[in-house]
């Protein structure tokens, strides 16, 4: 075991890249048991892993596709505190048309409309008005609240099952396929162009990059336009899974998905950033979330209090711990 | 007026803005009062120390820490922490004034922490303070179910002794406080310390101040004033309930630090622009009330005016900064 762990640590130090799936490896291992998936026989851990999967995925499916959305944000320096709200005010949006079979030709493209217009604005306060990004996006966090409160009231709208071929989306298969569809495009866009290296000089010197000819304003607003979109996709999302919309529904998602962006080793202050890192931070998350929720159901007299409030101590210990792991990796590596 | 001469123009012209503003619309509010029978712009102004003391002094504190280049995201789970504190004492009978005490050193001791943390650590405050936020409301919550007997979910205050410094006395807190805050800020050493960090780091390390020390510092002052605040918004609510209370408080705290006119990242502002960014905050809200808007809108409201002034003063001055830039 020793001999096993000792070898483990000396390919971690040869490659840190390593490091965060090895990690979310034994989160598995520990908690993946826990939460109930079974490894007697192999039948029974097909089924087991497959009701596990289906709920890890599809709750965490608008986290994902946040966070892709967030982990560009935070490459070119910036960061973006009302997605939570933003995603909730396009919920919100389509939950004022009726639900029929005319859902799909009104509210959806009303949503995405609604969704790349909130980005656009953000990113126009942003890059043209020059307003640092953390107080912009704060107040926009504010005001789409605020106009979330406008449209929904008190109330709790919940017509979005009723809606035909709605559910789907909130099913594993749908999940999976937006998930990857978003990476589709995403990934290649990332990886296949020139956008990730410019994402990342402007993160890294603002200056230097438009001396270098990239150009700035413009690829700023492209990004928070293209979270806004992302918001959209998150949308449908929830409202698939959930069904229904709040004007407090969503609260302190933002904080979350920076959390998992950052636990994926994306710098906050720009300048370093992978998406395959972002999406393993969200599981992460994810999977401790379920694990201590499962935890809490089945072995509650553990301990003197609720298991479940464990996870807000252990994810800010991981965010702490995985940004100073990574920042030492940073400085040994020069 | 030294004080006012080491701010720069754009915090000046803020301070301005919002003295004029708030004036604006406190007339506006005695306006409506006198039209109406049943409303008093006297019952109107005594209701302002007891919802805003805990956002004004909190903002004072936080305007201290952004000024040496820091930011605190957790004060309002650090709230939280010290409100069960307070819970647990009033649950194991101790007098009001252990009760009081022990919230405020709870409050001073987990700023402490944080600014030893962002010490030892060498990571950003920005994500230490994010950690923060979710661990000390995991604390508090685990702290309430283990130390408090019976205790499910939500602890009930309903005696008049344990709730003296929110419902009588906040107005009369609320002024010491900011009267010696703006003294300490305009005469003291202290608070130039912090200027002098959040201006140029390097700067102050060759003139042979310790940057890690005064950062160290502006984290404990915070304290100083969040404990205040601590006190004050928990005696405040009717029920201590660790997992949903103060949400949102944080944002709403640096809301009105930022439209006082403090640099998000350091090296300007003023603690009476936060004072008054508060306030204007809170005034545009009940002004937007007598003028029949409904209560909805007041968090959109908000928002807006937060971006509105912002967007437009970040605007006026961007002119200046692309050619600071390019020189």
């Amino acid at each position: 075991m020793i001999r096993f762990l000792l070898i483990v640590l000396r390919a971690l130090r040869a490659r840190p890249k390593l490091l965060l799936p090895v990690l979310f490896a034994a989160e598995l291992a520990i908690l993946a048991p826990i939460s109930g998936v079974q490894f007697d026989t192999a039948a029974d851990f097909a089924r087991s892993g497959r009701l596990y999967a289906t709920d890890l995925i599809t709750q965490s499916a608008p986290m994902i596709v946040l966070a892709v959305g967030m982990t560009a944000i935070l490459m070119t320096g910036g960061i973006d505190l009302s997605i939570g709200a933003m995603v909730a005010l396009v919920a919100a949006v389509m939950a004022r048309f009726d639900p029929g079979p005319n859902f799909w030709v009104t509210a959806v493209p009303l949503g995405l409309l609604c969704g790349l217009g909130l980005g656009w604005f953000n990113g126009t306060l942003i890059a043209r008005l020059d307003v640092p990004p953390i107080i912009a996006t704060l107040g926009t966090l504010f005001l789409l609240r605020g106009l979330c409160e406008v449209l929904l009231g008190n109330e709790e709208f919940g017509t979005f099952f009723d809606v035909p071929g709605y559910t789907w989306f909130g099913r594993l298969s749908g999940s999976l396929l937006v998930i990857a569809a978003v990476f589709a495009v995403g990934g290649s866009w990332f990886y296949r162009s020139r956008l990730r290296r410019e994402l990342l000089m402007l993160g890294g010197n603002r200056v230097a990059a438009r001396y270098a000819g990239i150009p700035v304003f413009r690829r700023i607003v492209q990004v928070y336009t293209v979270m806004g979109a992302l918001a959209f996709v998150a949308a449908i999302c929830f409202t698939a899974r959930n069904g229904s919309v709040s004007a407090t529904s969503l609260e302190g998602l933002e904080l979350q998905v920076i959390v998992a962006v950052v636990l994926g080793g994306t710098r906050v202050e720009g300048g370093n950033g992978s998406l395959i890192g972002s999406v393993i931070g969200v599981l992460m998350v994810a999977v401790l979330a379920e694990g201590l929720r499962s935890a809490e159901m089945f072995h509650s007299d553990l301990l003197p209090f609720k298991i479940q409030h464990l996870k807000y101590v252990l994810m800010g210990g991981l965010l702490v711990l995985g940004v100073w792991v990574n920042r030492r990796h940073v400085s040994t590596a020069g | 007026m030294q004080y006012f001469e080491r701010t720069t123009k754009s915090v000046r012209h803020r301070l301005l803005f919002l003295f004029a503003g708030c004036t604006l619309l406190l007339g506006f509010i005695y306006w409506r009062t006198s039209l109406n029978v049943n409303s008093s712009f006297a019952a109107e102004l005594a209701q302002i120390p007891v919802f805003l003391s805990p956002v004004i002094i909190a903002g004072m504190g936080l305007t201290g820490i952004i000024y040496a280049g820091g930011i605190d995201l957790s004060i309002s789970s650090m709230i939280v922490v010290a409100g069960t504190v307070f819970g647990i004492l009033f649950d194991h009978g101790a007098p009001p004034w252990v009760c009081f005490l022990g919230c405020y050193v709870t409050a001073v001791g987990l700023s402490t922490c944080n600014g030893l943390l962002v010490r030892m650590l060498g990571i950003s405050p920005i994500i230490i303070t994010l950690a923060g936020l979710q661990f000390y409301r995991g604390v508090a919550l685990i702290l309430a179910d283990t130390l408090m007997p019976n205790f499910g979910g939500g602890l009930s205050i309903q005696k008049a002794a344990y709730q003296a410094p929110a419902k009588e006395h906040a107005a009369e807190i609320l002024a010491v406080v900011v009267v010696a805050a703006l003294a300490w800020e305009a005469y003291g050493k202290t608070f130039r310390g912090f200027l002098a960090l959040g201006c140029s780091p390097q700067a102050c390390r060759i003139a042979g101040l310790d940057p890690g020390r005064i950062r160290l510092t502006s984290y404990f002052v915070g304290g100083l004033f969040l404990g205040v605040a601590a006190v004050l918004f928990v005696t405040n609510v009717q029920v201590i309930e660790p997992a949903r209370m103060a949400t949102g408080f944080e944002l709403g705290v640096i809301g009105a630090v930022v439209l006082g006119g403090t640099n998000i990242f350091g090296g300007e502002g003023t603690m009476l622009g936060t004072v008054l960014g508060a306030l204007f905050l809170y005034l545009i809200g009940q002004a937007m009330l007598y003028a029949g808007v409904s209560e909805y809108w007041r968090t959109a409201i908000a928002g807006g005016v937060i971006v509105a002034v912002i967007g437009f003063d970040c605007a006026i001055h961007r002119r200046q900064k692309l050619l600071d830039e390019l020189r």
